[in-house]
């Protein structure tokens, strides 16, 4: 089927399954950040935006994204320099395979609730694994995005 | 892997919803997705037509009644029911409930009316809509019905869903001076199902009398469980000896099974403490 949405800003126009994800469909265009990891939903690598909500695109269905606005990291880091910005400053990565997952959840939690306290953040941020055990850097890194904006 | 037949139909109305459902008996309701691309992926279920809400109209809104009552459409996130205002001030049990699904993109995706149908007994929201004593409105070829969501669960992840028939709202009545309550306990990441989650609501008259009490479990069963003890409240000025009658009560009725998340004798000990915890918090 066919299925038309806006990546990262572009028109897309793709040909896919009834059941193909949102994840396979965007790494299909050549875009590898967003990340197949738990496929049930839990670890967050594969989290991009569809309009100002975050997703698991191991989950959704891409047909679900048409005449949708979809961002992936890439999108974001080219969009909003400031969120890479603090990463980089606050070292909010270790190996960096979470990163794009934890930069499109940090970027969820400016739209849904720019004011979050510390509690909050941290409580936003939990969905999305690290396991370098670098929580507290990412932590800085999105704090400090949402103290810039 | 895609069957070769299988199609998706994104309906705008829903009228055209039922037909699409009614029209192969093979489809599959879809609302936020989370579960059917689960099951899906798992090959668990095998549909031939996908019939997705998101783009019906008219299921989407929380509306709250000049009583009291709250009127949920079908196709609302767990995100906008635990952010809606109206649902926090008169039943803050489902807004605690919706807040503590999974994780944040669980919730942006999840729908209201996909967490009934799909009932997994561990889910939160269930226990929280039973114990505010909420109806299920039911849409299908035969017309509408809404029985009341204690009747809605008939064994593990089996409901009173008939095939083409689709929840479209869920009723919570009004409580004047209703308190309620859901808490989870998660001994495992916070994202995880609970062990046991425990909703509690509770009514009292102006001098502290309980007028109507009621309390279910997620995790304790194949089904969200009402521990109909509760309602022997009514009636009292609870002391802490009427709370563990209850709290007797539910593990009596704990049928829980052993599993990675704990055994069947510490779930019903936890189906215990966490009525307490629930009923005390409506209660102090």
């Amino acid at each position: 089927m066919k299925l038309s949405f806006t990546l990262n800003g572009e028109p897309v126009a793709a040909d896919v399954a009834p059941d193909e994800l949102l994840v396979e469909v965007i790494r299909g265009l050549g875009l590898t950040g967003t990340k197949q990891g738990c496929g049930v939903g839990v670890c967050g690598v594969c989290s991009v935006l569809v309009g100002d909500r975050p997703v698991s695109s191991c989950l959704y269905l891409a047909a679900c994204a048409e005449g949708e606005q979809v961002w992936t990291a890439e999108g974001l880091a080219q969009a909003e320099p400031a969120l890479i910005r603090a990463f980089a400053e606050q070292e909010g990565m270790q190996c960096g395979i979470c990163t794009p997952g934890q930069v499109v959840t940090a970027a969820a939690l400016a739209r849904e609730n720019p004011a979050a306290t510390d509690a909050e953040l941290r409580q936003y941020q939990a969905g999305t694994l690290c396991r370098c055990t670098g929580y507290q850097t990412i932590l800085a890194a999105v704090r400090a995005y949402l103290d810039s904006r | 892997m895609t069957a070769a037949d299988l199609t998706f139909r994104s309906p705008a109305t829903l009228a055209e919803a039922l037909t699409e459902l009614a029209g192969d008996e093979d489809a599959i309701a879809v609302g936020g997705g989370t579960s059917v691309a689960l099951l899906l992926k798992h090959g668990l279920i095998e549909p031939r037509r996908l019939v997705w809400l998101g783009r019906v109209g008219g299921l989407g809104e929380i509306q709250a009644g000049p009583d009291g009552s709250l009127a949920i459409g079908a196709t609302v996130t767990l995100r906008e029911l635990a952010a809606s205002a109206p649902v926090r001030r008169l039943a803050p049990a489902l807004a605690e409930a919706a807040g503590q699904v999974g994780n944040p993109r669980v919730r942006a995706m999840a729908t209201v009316g996909g967490a009934l149908a799909h009932a997994d007994p561990r889910q939160d929201l269930p226990p929280a809509l039973l114990a505010l004593a909420a109806t299920a409105r039911i849409a299908g070829p035969a017309g509408e019905r809404e029985p009341p969501l204690a009747g809605f669960y008939t064994g593990f992840m089996e409901t009173v869903l008939a095939p083409a028939e689709l929840v479209t709202q869920v009723n919570v009545p009004a409580g004047p001076g209703r308190r309620s309550v859901y808490l989870r306990f998660t001994p495992a990441s916070e994202g995880d199902f609970p062990v046991i989650g425990a909703a509690a609501a509770v009514l009292r008259d102006a001098g502290g009398l309980v007028t109507g009490a009621a309390l279910a479990l997620a995790g304790a069963g194949p089904v969200p469980l009402l521990i109909p003890a509760a309602g022997e409240l009514a009636g009292r000025m609870p002391a802490e000896a009427d709370i563990e009658a209850v709290a007797a009560a539910a593990a009596a009725a704990a049928t829980a099974v052993s599993d990675q998340r704990g055994s069947a004798r510490y779930k019903q000990a936890m189906a215990a403490e966490w009525t307490r915890r629930a009923l005390r918090a409506c209660l102090e």
